[in-house]
């Protein structure tokens, strides 16, 4: 192996020797200690591999053995300096690429600001352009360090700001601060959203109009924000007239209530549902255009149902062209109705899963159930079962509401 | 001359030296039939891609075979390469 390199280095050239005393020529190379390997013979022809500093010495060899000496390859470096200097604009485009390379990554090609979410991108792309950091600015001019201390001022809902390079992209990633979210100070009232029988009464702010063990309707005011006029009563049972004005605020308190749903299913005894037989009927347009070209049209038998099966294909469009080239298929798959009878308690489970599946859209995910009631109604037609489902929950009733006029 | 070979082959044992060094014989090893080392030559006498005559101290050593290759050659030892059929000792 290092042999190898060493004579790739020092270059090597494979000749090819002519004559009638082509071994003789070959034990005076060994004699005079000149490397030979590879050597074969063809055609009366040997031909041998040798290190370029070697060929220069051969010339009293050949003399002495009659032989004609002709190079028919050469390998190394030696040639390859030589081949490179016959052709020097290679050499200056390779070194020209290269600085040009150097030069155009020391650039920021390209600025990308990631993490932010409430903020506007082009507020802080602003700021790092007035701080010299832009596409086709020079990345040792720009000072990151600075960059970041003065969007942080600027912004001041920015939490944490880092500005990192990668090749020739510049990367200004925000981290935002979060905001506590700013409470509506509008005056409200809270009132009933649903109807109901109060259990539980706490106003914590505003006038209760209302009392435990009330019985509500859907929009009654439970608790009012408007305060009246105080009057206090003095030692001697008059009443002054206190100066604090008639007062609006947001009303607040906890009012849960029991709810009662009811919600009803219907289950068939008998069902069908169609079974495809395996034949099929095949019709294909195409649509250039405006115009319509049946290719196949469907043969279909009057008597037996179809389902039918719509397939569009599109040329996807072709050089932004108005025109629309689509082929509709349209497949009639042959059905057979089946009837099928259910026992009656598979049609009561039936109606009574549909039932509560309503009532769960009824009733909030908060709600506190009590109780969950099912019974199965007597139905007028005789191939229906109707089941009732009856749920009663305790939940939280009050719905803030603005008070208007203001 | 007989006698005096086998007195230093003597020797050689004794003093537990290589014997090749001592009574300048080649040393040939094969590699399978694919490879063969002759070291201590005295050079070639005649070289085919089927016939490989190398001419030793006392004697010449005939390599048949097919596709031969000198594919080293140097003053001490030759590395023939190739499928090798035959090795005779010609003295």
């Amino acid at each position: 192996m290092t042999l190898n390199i060493a004579n790739y280095i020092n270059g090597m050239v494979r000749i090819r020797i002519k004559g009638i005393m082509t071994e003789r020529f070959v034990n005076l190379c060994m004699a005079q200690r000149i490397l030979l390997w590879d050597i074969v013979k063809h055609d009366n022809d040997l031909y041998a591999s040798m290190r370029l500093n070697d060929f220069f010495r051969i010339r009293p060899i050949t003399r002495v053995s009659q032989v004609k000496i002709r190079v028919v390859a050469y390998r190394g470096l030696p040639f390859l300096i030589k081949r490179v200097k016959q052709r020097k604009m290679m050499l200056f485009g390779a070194v020209a690429s290269l600085i040009l390379l150097n030069i155009m990554t020391s650039y920021i090609w390209f600025v990308d600001i990631i993490g932010t979410k409430q903020l506007s991108d082009t507020m802080i792309r602003e700021i790092a352009v007035q701080n010299g950091l832009r596409p086709g600015s020079e990345k040792n001019t720009v000072n990151a360090k600075q960059i970041e201390k003065k969007i942080l001022l600027a912004i001041p809902e920015v939490a944490w700001v880092g500005v990192s390079f990668s090749g020739t992209r510049a990367e200004i990633e925000i981290v935002e601060k979060t905001m506590p979210r700013e409470e509506d100070k509008a005056p409200t009232d809270i009132v009933a959203g649903k109807d109901g029988v109060i259990i539980e009464f706490i106003a914590l702010a505003g006038k209760p109009m209302v009392k435990k063990g009330d019985t509500v309707k859907k929009g009654d005011l439970l608790i009012t924000g408007i305060i009246p006029e105080q009057t206090v009563v003095d030692e001697a049972g008059q009443s002054i007239k206190n100066n604090v004005p008639p007062q609006l605020i947001k009303a607040n308190g906890i009012v849960k209530a029991r709810v009662w749903y009811e919600t009803y299913g219907e289950a068939e005894m008998t069902v069908f549902h169609h079974e495809r037989t395996g034949n099929r009927e095949m019709a294909i347009n195409i649509k250039i255009g405006s115009n319509q070209i049946p290719l196949k049209s469907a043969k279909l038998d009057p008597e037996a149902e179809f389902e039918n099966e719509v397939i569009h294909k599109k040329i996807p469009v072709w050089r932004n062209s108005g025109l629309t080239v689509e082929s509709e298929i349209n497949i009639y798959h042959e059905v057979k109705t089946l009837w099928a009878a259910k026992t009656t308690e598979e049609a009561r489970d039936e109606a009574r899963t549909k039932a509560l599946l309503a009532v769960q859209n009824l009733v909030p995910e908060t709600a506190q159930i009590l109780s969950r009631t099912s019974e199965v109604l007597d139905a007028a037609e005789p191939n229906l079962v109707r089941v009732k489902v009856s749920i009663e929950s305790i939940e939280e009733i009050g719905r803030s509401v603005a008070i208007l006029g203001q | 001359m007989q006698y005096r070979k086998r007195g230093l082959q003597k020797l050689a044992g004794i003093l537990e030296i290589p014997q090749d060094i001592v009574l300048d014989l080649p040393r040939i090893t094969m590699l399978g039939n694919q490879q063969l080392l002759i070291e201590n030559h005295k050079g070639i006498i005649e070289y085919t891609p089927s016939l490989v005559r190398i001419k030793l101290s006392r004697g010449e050593l005939i390599v048949n075979g097919n596709h031969l290759m000198l594919s080293n050659l140097q003053v001490e030892q030759i590395l023939i390469e190739g499928t090798v059929r035959e090795v005779t000792y010609d003295t």
